[in-house]
């Protein structure tokens, strides 16, 4: 069993979201460290040596172009051997709001061909703009290793900001064995808890999909924010009373479970 | 000594005062003859003429916008100096302290003129702009704020109101959401008044460790300067002038806007507070205004050094650049640190491992002077003191007459259809379309954000707080005033106006107010009526932060709002921060449940002038609400003290619109009615609904706790009515005057939006 969880948290210019990313895992009580692209790049650090890698959210190299699509190229050319190695020996890998684009430009979700191919894209917004509120999400934990502790069928809230959000799959086909498979881990939902449009679906995902996890489980990638809702008093609306704790908590405390009791 | 004829050199030996005020003209120096006067003594006692770089590095230093040679006196006499005790370090921008290790840097400023002329290259600069100013002080940025004022009229020759809406708006969005800062704060407010003089006062709140606050004074010799960041080119040049001038129209000056780049700015962020953290910088600075100019020269003129650079040394994004357009570039994205030599290699390794530009192009030395070197020639050399003290002046000011007129308008009938106007009132409905395209919970630290209550259904918050520090039970509560209605009646109690609302606010969400930035805004200071509008402004906020006991730690002064005839207001936007001593202790404005009492903290008035009631009724006059600071300390203050033991369960405060819309709001993020009776406040009803009383809030307090709470507040609360489910109705005794449903106030307020 091990006890020391030592978690990658990739940075390159432009990703912003590694600070809460870091606090979460660092609360949940891993060791956390942000690393540089340009070190597993230039070799100076190595994917394998990590228990858990997380890709956070913000516009890495500004998202001029299609978000993630820099930083997974930049990977692809250089690491992607190094990244298979990593997801295949089971190991959890998360992305949240623009990192989650980046697994999905590498090819790592929602992966049903199990080639790495691109197999979706996260589409702008059906409103066409930056939308940053709070949501209510469904979760289907299925076996994703990031949903253990979480009831199935919970609903619970997690902020979203973002304005490439909107969750379409190439085709038909993907569709349909990502459902199959169980892989929507996450949708979005209304305050009753059932599917409905804008604004509970933000961003008008393809089945109302929020988060989409690889059939294997250890591989996440997910719009809203888990890292940004680790304590009570980041939940938007702890002032009305309740919330037994941050709704984003349980992901990492999932994660790091997994972790200790695998290796 | 430069040598006669080397370079460019500018003749001046001699010229007559209308010769050199055509030289000022024809280089856009901005500087008046008596200026220029002043600069041909200085280079006639040292025997020669200047070169173009010395007179280009004089007039930065001595324009409006980098000397505040119009305002210094009168912000001396006013503004400097109040509540010194809780002023833990001043600079780029100041500090208060929130525990015994963390202090809070912070500050607001203008960035009207760039955002005239360029909207989202001048937003998103100011947003870059006032980020540096906080890393400057070695501080995390855990917040953007934004105050913005748009005109609602198109005018001849310039922008439609609408374009630069749109323009400013996607700047501050697009420049914040890249780097990562939470915009968690500010407001808009539409008039008349800022057509074409749109305003963008743009405020950011960072935290430091005390022992890792760094001042931008270099007092040893031998320290090398790094500059950091972006690389220096041809945009911006002469920015600082241009925002020193009248507007003659919307399409001159477009070079003087920047261009930013937020994802240079993110990791250079990162870099230099981890060079802060290991104790690796000496001295820093931002290159905001003015350039390489102001900031080398004020760094070592503030420690009593003089220095020398190399200007072949700055990374350049075009090859071709003169020495003094290098100098005085206003590139954004760059930091200038102060090394100890020792340190540089270091420094240096981090900057490289964030794939940061840096290069080390000079150095302190012992003396007065500053010489600048470029191609192996001197190009500029001279005494720091002269280059950075300009004329001060004591413009004429004169105090315009103002009768006071008191208006009485109609009693109106509908009540309700009054107030569902207010509701949906441009100036009051909903800013969800512009506040959502900002990213307010990045960083993970948002505990009270713009937007308040149940999800799907949040109403507006009075101020944000975030926690800094997770290990930390504390926060930093943040928010802002302003009335430019009030001020353009009576720019006195419009400043007094600016701070109640402020500190109103703060306590609204359970926090202290520690401190305040005030952001200045005005027309033209040679005039004399707007010399005197600024010193009455100055003397309202001086006697408000007096009694408060509340210093101003930093700000700025922004003159020139003036286009043809049209100009703005004379008011300030004050940027507030607070301490929420422990987070579960923070509040928020919607109601929490039915059947609690409702308490009015403060007195309507029947002092209407600028209020959105009589702006809706197009009634131009009346006295303008009375701000008393020392009421406000006595009610906020003991407020505060029940919200913290546990007395209060919302709290909003009453700003436009009166009681009826604060309690309105109050309903939208909770779909909990009231039922208030008017009876005891004697007034007509229309004053008693919709007056602007200062100092005043609307509290629910939690059951069984109304004696408690009636004995912290004595005669400051009155009771006015119970929460109850689905309406919102106001009676008067018998007298039904207000019934309106929860879902009717959501649509009014929502209106435009969904």
């Amino acid at each position: 069993m091990k006890k020391d969880v030592e978690v990658a948290i990739l940075t390159m210019e432009g990703t912003n979201n590694e600070e809460e990313a870091y606090q979460s895992f660092k609360h949940s009580g891993a060791s956390p460290e942000m690393i540089h692209l340009k070190k597993l790049e230039n070799g100076t650090k190595k994917l394998s040596s990590y228990d858990i890698l997380f890709f956070p959210g913000g516009f890495s190299a500004g998202d001029y172009v299609r978000a993630g699509a820099v930083m997974a190229a930049r990977m692809r050319s250089r690491l992607m051997k190094d990244l298979e190695e990593f997801v295949e020996s089971g190991k959890p890998v998360m992305g949240s709001c623009n990192g989650f684009q980046t697994l999905v430009e590498l090819g790592l979700i929602p992966n049903v061909e199990e080639k790495y191919g691109l197999e979706a894209a996260l589409a702008p917004n059906i409103s066409n703009r930056f939308e940053a509120r709070t949501v209510y999400l469904k979760i289907s934990k299925g076996h994703c290793l990031f949903l253990s502790e979480f009831e199935d069928g919970e609903i619970i809230k997690l902020p979203i900001a973002h304005s490439e959000g909107r969750f379409v799959p190439k085709d038909k086909k993907v569709l349909e064995k990502i459902v199959k498979n169980g892989m929507n881990v996450v949708s979005y939902v209304n305050q009753l808890g059932n599917p409905a449009g804008y604004p509970w679906n933000p961003n008008g995902s393809e089945s109302n999909i929020a988060g989409v996890c690889n059939r294997e489980g250890n591989v996440l990638g997910i719009m809203p924010h888990p890292e940004r809702v680790f304590y009570k008093y980041t939940e938007s609306d702890w002032t009305r009373g309740g919330g037994k704790g941050g709704m984003g908590n349980p992901f990492f405390r999932g994660a790091l479970k997994y972790s200790i009791e695998k290796y | 000594m430069i040598e006669k004829g080397a370079l460019n050199e500018v003749p001046m030996f001699g010229k007559r005062s209308e010769e050199l005020s055509h030289i000022s003209e024809r280089m856009h120096l901005g500087l008046s003859v008596e200026e220029m006067s002043r600069m041909q003594v200085y280079f006639e006692n040292e025997g020669r003429n200047p070169s173009d770089v010395e007179v280009q590095a004089i007039a930065q230093a001595w324009s409006e916008h980098c000397s505040y040679k119009s305002s210094k006196i009168h912000l001396k006499k006013y503004i400097f100096g109040i509540g010194k005790e809780k002023v833990v370090a001043e600079g780029d921008a100041g500090l208060v302290s929130l525990d015994d290790e963390t202090a809070i840097a912070f500050k607001m400023e203008s960035h009207n003129h760039p955002s005239a002329i360029e909207p989202y290259g001048g937003a998103a600069t100011g947003v870059g702009g006032i980020l540096r100013d906080i890393v400057s002080m070695g501080a995390q940025p855990i917040a953007v704020t934004d105050v913005l004022y748009f005109g609602t009229k198109k005018i001849k020759g310039f922008p439609s109101p609408k374009f630069i809406e749109g323009g400013v708006i996607a700047g501050i969005r697009d420049y914040g959401n890249r780097v990562g800062i939470p915009t968690v704060s500010g407001g808009i407010v539409y008039s008349e008044f800022f057509s074409p003089n749109v305003l963008v006062n743009v405020g950011c709140v960072g935290v430091v460790e005390k022992k890792r606050i760094r001042s931008s004074a270099i007092s040893k010799p031998g320290i090398k300067l790094i500059i950091a960041g972006g690389k220096t080119g041809r945009d911006g040049i002469h920015g600082v002038n241009m925002a020193s001038a009248v507007m003659e129209s919307g399409e001159e000056d477009i070079s003087t806007v920047q261009l930013g780049s937020p994802i240079t700015k993110e990791p250079l962020i990162h870099a230099v507070l981890e060079a802060n953290e290991r104790g690796l910088v000496y001295a820093l600075k931002d290159l905001g205004g003015g350039g390489l100019s102001s900031v080398v020269g004020e760094m070592l003129q503030s420690g009593g050094m003089g220095g020398r650079v190399l200007l072949d040394r700055v990374p350049l994004k075009e090859s071709n650049m003169k020495p003094w357009e290098i100098w005085i570039s206003e590139s954004q994205e760059r930091m200038l640190l102060a090394v100890e030599e020792e340190k540089v290699g270091e420094v240096l390794e981090i900057m490289e491992d964030w794939d940061i530009t840096a290069e080390v192009i000079g150095e302190s030395e012992e003396g007065k002077r500053l010489r600048i070197f470029f191609a192996g020639e001197r190009v500029l050399d001279l005494d720091t003191d002269f280059m950075t003290s300009p004329v001060l002046y004591e413009r004429p000011s004169s105090i315009k007459e103002r009768r006071i007129v008191q208006v009485l308008p109609k009693n109106p009938t509908d009540f309700g259809k009054i107030l569902m106007g207010m509701i949906s009132d441009k100036n009051v409905r909903t800013r969800e379309y512009v506040v959502r395209q900002y990213d307010h919970t990045v960083r993970g630290s948002t505990v009270i954000g713009p937007f308040t209550g149940i999800v799907g259904r949040e109403g507006p918050s009075d101020a944000s707080v975030i926690r800094p520090d997770w290990n930390k039970e504390s926060g930093v509560a943040i928010t802002h005033g302003s009335n430019p209605f009030y001020s353009q009646i009576d720019p006195y109690m419009g400043g007094k106006a600016a701070v109640d609302e402020t500190v109103r606010n703060l306590i609204s969400v359970g926090a202290e107010p520690l401190g305040f930035s005030d952001c200045l805004n005005s027309g033209n200071p040679e005039k004399p009526e707007i010399m005197g509008e600024f010193i009455e402004m100055l003397k309202g906020l001086h006697e408000s932060a007096y009694d408060l006991n509340l210093p101003f730690v930093s700000g700025n002064v922004s003159f020139y709002n003036e286009a043809g005839k049209r100009r703005i207001p004379t008011f300030p936007t004050i940027l507030g921060v607070g301490k929420v001593d422990t987070i579960s202790n923070a509040i928020s404005p919607d109601f929490k449940g039915t059947d609690r009492s409702i308490y009015l903290v403060g007195i309507p008035t029947t002092d209407m002038g600028g209020s959105l009631y009589y702006r809706r009724l197009k009634i131009d006059g009346g006295r303008v609400p009375y701000s008393d600071p020392k009421t406000l300390k006595r009610r906020g203050w003991n407020l505060l003290r029940a919200i913290r033991s546990g007395k209060v369960s919302s709290v909003h405060d009453i700003s436009e619109g009166g009681i009826a819309t604060a309690i309105s709001e109050m309903t939208i993020g909770s779909g909990i009615g009231a039922l208030l009776d008017l009876s005891p406040l004697g007034l007509r009803a229309d004053f008693a609904m919709f007056s602007e009383p200062q100092s005043g809030w609307i509290v629910e307090v939690k059951k069984d706790r109304e004696r408690e709470f009636e004995e912290i507040l004595g005669e400051d609360s009155m009771y006015l009515g119970q929460t109850q489910e689905g309406s919102f109705e106001v009676v008067r005794g018998e007298e039904k005057l207000v019934s309106v449903g929860l879902d009717l106030i959501l649509r009014n307020w929502k209106r435009g939006y969904l």
